[in-house]
């Protein structure tokens, strides 16, 4: 039974990252901004946090520390996702380049000040986020294990910000008037929303939410942050168009694809899986030929909002 | 209009600002030139590969010597960075540097094998320090070293060895092997890191089977959750020690350790203490102690070019890092021990240690030569588990 539990635990190492990553890449989407600039607003987001733990180690610790730093990946992944907003709503430029701008400049950039306050790349922190077991709710059978036990805050956080992100998409005035700048921008400006501040306000979002999958994602995975998250903005992305642009299915990619990595990489200490001789490498494909079978069979008749990736021309017919 | 002008002028501004920061920053890493040197000339140059200036291993090992040796001896010298990792990117910045009056080019790295063997040609005046390689063709078919080329390797597997050999003497019996991508350092600390562990169980007098390794290739160098997951499998299927051998796939492993309870990581390279406290020991090859004496020799006339020569613990080339070491009940007493049979080579305890001499041409493992190596090695207390 322990190996179920530390499957699921492992699992949500990957799924919440990108779980979040990909909700945050959906606001910017389903406003009509494309944004592949995921990848460095998530390097970006853990450089200035991880920066703030490392300087801040000695005042604060544990789960005070972590939501601190949480908030500083959030609102510095949403001034440097300005700069793609910028670019893309305000001059139309076109968003793919403006974003790979980004993806370029953002390790260039940590790496660049992180050598001049510190003389190295690579910032070192002491991870005291980890919850050991969660009081009462840790002693649940079965669920306490799997739920509230050796989990970090960000993974409720994580499933919070699904809800909410589900909620505010589906049920208010705010998430209509995004939905409707992504479909057909002339007809929500014709009703009198300004597509431009929709815009905006969606690239912000998903700003925020990869700045804070970047420190999602480094804190249990490594010791030091070396201006890189391995290529899981571009997989975040993967994550979005698995899941149709969907929260809830997005969710569920996210969980599917953490899972197949987990067992790729942990099948070999778990007996039952290592048992099974399957290579690694199959593990490995399985999601991303999922992906490939999805986009065969769905793209006939695919979900991504219409107007996504056109500049929004008040004059255009 | 006068307002987007102004912008431009003020965006101008601030690049030029910015190229200006940049140009202060190299310069600090840089000795100040001594007063009958050119402007912007440096005489000890160093390539990196596709690691950083900061890896904290290999390109800084090496960096950290030829710094050394500059800044006591007031010498200019300066590092240069390939744009991208190929053949002709390494000799443009061969070039580069010898345009930038480089002397002596320190490269790290067997990648810059055959670069350095079109590079000794066209500059033979310039002399060429190459770390774990020695120049040939690009096709391995013609190898050749020139009287201007000085190649170092390291025995890796002698290193592997201590720490394989100190982890089963603490008590350790449930050891991972986790290497980054398969290049021929990383397989040779990985051979000798089972020897090691078979040559002390043997001693110990331990049952036949007592110890058991896992043993994997990450195919990276890099921190990533797969990494991290690989390790915390390892660590909560019973393994108590891993020896990290791959840059930065060491910081995943740490970071699975620090998740896990009296759960330890052997470090490379260099002592890698100031990681992370999980870090019990370090396997270390000298990087910066070798560039240096080569350095040294070259600026007193007996640069030993034209040679390749293996360093080893007999002069210091390779060891285990003691200083900070958290090792249980191994003493420095006991490393000093082994050290000296090492030396000695008593009953071929150095010599015997297989590295991968078996390999394809191209050096890199494969499977078939690591189901080889196990035969050849022929273990019997240790129990190997490969990991795909």
């Amino acid at each position: 039974m322990s190996y179920v539990f530390f499957l699921f635990q492992q699992t949500m190492y990957f799924t919440i990252p990108l779980m979040v990553v990909a909700l945050g890449a959906l606001y910017s989407e389903r406003s009509g901004v494309i944004n592949i600039a995921l990848e460095g607003i998530m390097v970006m987001g853990a450089f200035v946090s991880v920066l703030f733990i490392h300087t801040f180690e000695g005042q604060l610790s544990g789960q005070a520390m972590l939501l601190a730093a949480l908030a500083i990946a959030a609102a510095s992944g949403a001034v440097f996702s300005l700069l793609h907003a910028y670019a893309s709503i305000h001059m139309k430029a076109n968003q793919v380049i403006s974003g790979t701008a980004l993806n370029m400049m953002a390790p260039a950039f940590a790496i660049y000040i992180a050598r001049m306050i510190q003389g190295v790349q690579q910032i070192q922190f002491t991870n005291t986020f980890r919850i050991e077991k969660v009081p009462v709710l840790g002693d649940i059978p079965f669920l306490g294990p799997l739920f509230f036990q050796k989990a970090y805050i960000t993974t409720y956080l994580g499933v919070a910000i699904l809800i909410l992100a589900a909620t505010v998409m589906y049920k208010t005035r705010f998430g209509l008037r995004l939905r409707s700048c992504g479909e057909h921008p002339q007809a929500a400006d014709s009703v009198g929303i300004s597509v431009y501040k929709m815009r905006y306000a969606g690239t912000l979002i998903s700003g925020a939410l990869a700045g804070a999958g970047g420190l999602i994602f480094i804190v249990p995975t490594t010791v030091n942050f070396n201006a890189t998250v391995a290529g899981y903005g571009f997989l975040a992305l993967a994550v979005l168009i698995f899941g149709q642009w969907k929260p809830y299915r997005i969710a569920l990619a996210a969980l599917f694809f953490g899972f197949m990595k987990t067992v790729s990489a942990a099948y070999s200490g778990i007996p039952l899986l290592a048992d099974l001789g399957i290579n690694s490498y199959f593990y490995k494909m399985i999601p991303y030929i999922a992906t490939l079978v999805v986009l065969i069979f769905s793209s006939k008749n695919s979900q991504a909002p219409k107007a996504e990736g056109i500049p929004y021309d008040k004059g255009a017919r | 209009m006068k307002i987007k002008k102004l912008l431009a002028l003020s965006l101008a501004l601030a690049m030029a600002l910015a190229l200006a920061a940049c140009g202060g920053g190299s310069a600090t890493t840089t000795a100040t030139p001594t007063p009958t040197a050119a402007a912007n000339t440096y005489e000890l140059a160093l390539i990196t590969d596709i690691g950083t200036i900061d890896d904290k291993s290999f390109n800084q090992g090496a960096w950290e010597g030829l710094v050394q040796y500059a800044e006591e001896h007031n010498i200019t010298h300066q590092y240069y960075k390939p744009t991208e990792k190929s053949d002709a990117e390494y000799l443009n910045a061969i070039s580069l540097a010898v345009e930038g009056g480089a002397k002596l080019i320190v490269t790290p790295g067997y990648l810059f094998e055959s670069s350095i063997y079109e590079a000794q040609t066209l500059y033979p005046d310039v002399k060429f320090v190459l770390l774990d390689g020695q120049p040939h063709t690009a096709d391995y078919k013609t190898y050749e070293i020139k009287d201007n080329v000085y190649s170092i390797f390291y025995a890796e597997q002698q290193a592997g060895f201590l720490a394989g050999y100190a982890a089963v003497k603490d008590g350790f019996t449930k050891l991972g092997f986790q290497g980054g991508m398969a290049v021929p350092a990383v397989i040779r600390y990985g051979y000798g890191f089972v020897q090691g562990a078979e040559a002390a169980a043997k001693e110990m007098g331990l049952p036949e089977g007592s110890i058991s390794i896992k043993y994997n290739y990450s195919g990276d160098f890099a921190a990533t959750p797969e990494n991290q997951t690989r390790a915390a499998s390892w660590y909560e299927d019973g393994t108590e020690i891993i020896f990290a051998c791959g840059g930065a796939v060491g910081n995943s492993v740490m970071a699975a350790a620090e998740a896990g309870k009296d759960k330890w990581v052997i470090g490379v390279d260099v002592d890698q203490y100031a990681e992370s406290d999980t870090v019990i020991s370090s396997a270390m090859k000298m990087l910066g102690t070798s560039v240096y004496n080569a350095i040294s020799d070259f600026y007193n006339g007996s640069f030993p070019g034209g040679q390749i020569v293996t360093l080893d613990i007999a002069v210091d080339g390779v060891g285990l890092a003691m200083d900070n070491a958290k090792w249980r009940t191994f003493s420095a007493a006991d490393y000093q021990k082994l050290h000296d049979a090492m030396v000695a080579d008593t009953d071929g305890i150095a010599s015997s240690i297989l590295t991968n001499t078996v390999g394809d041409t191209d050096g890199n493992g494969t499977a078939d030569e690591f189901s080889d190596f196990l035969v050849a090695a022929n273990l019997k207390y240790v129990t190997i588990t490969e990991v795909k």
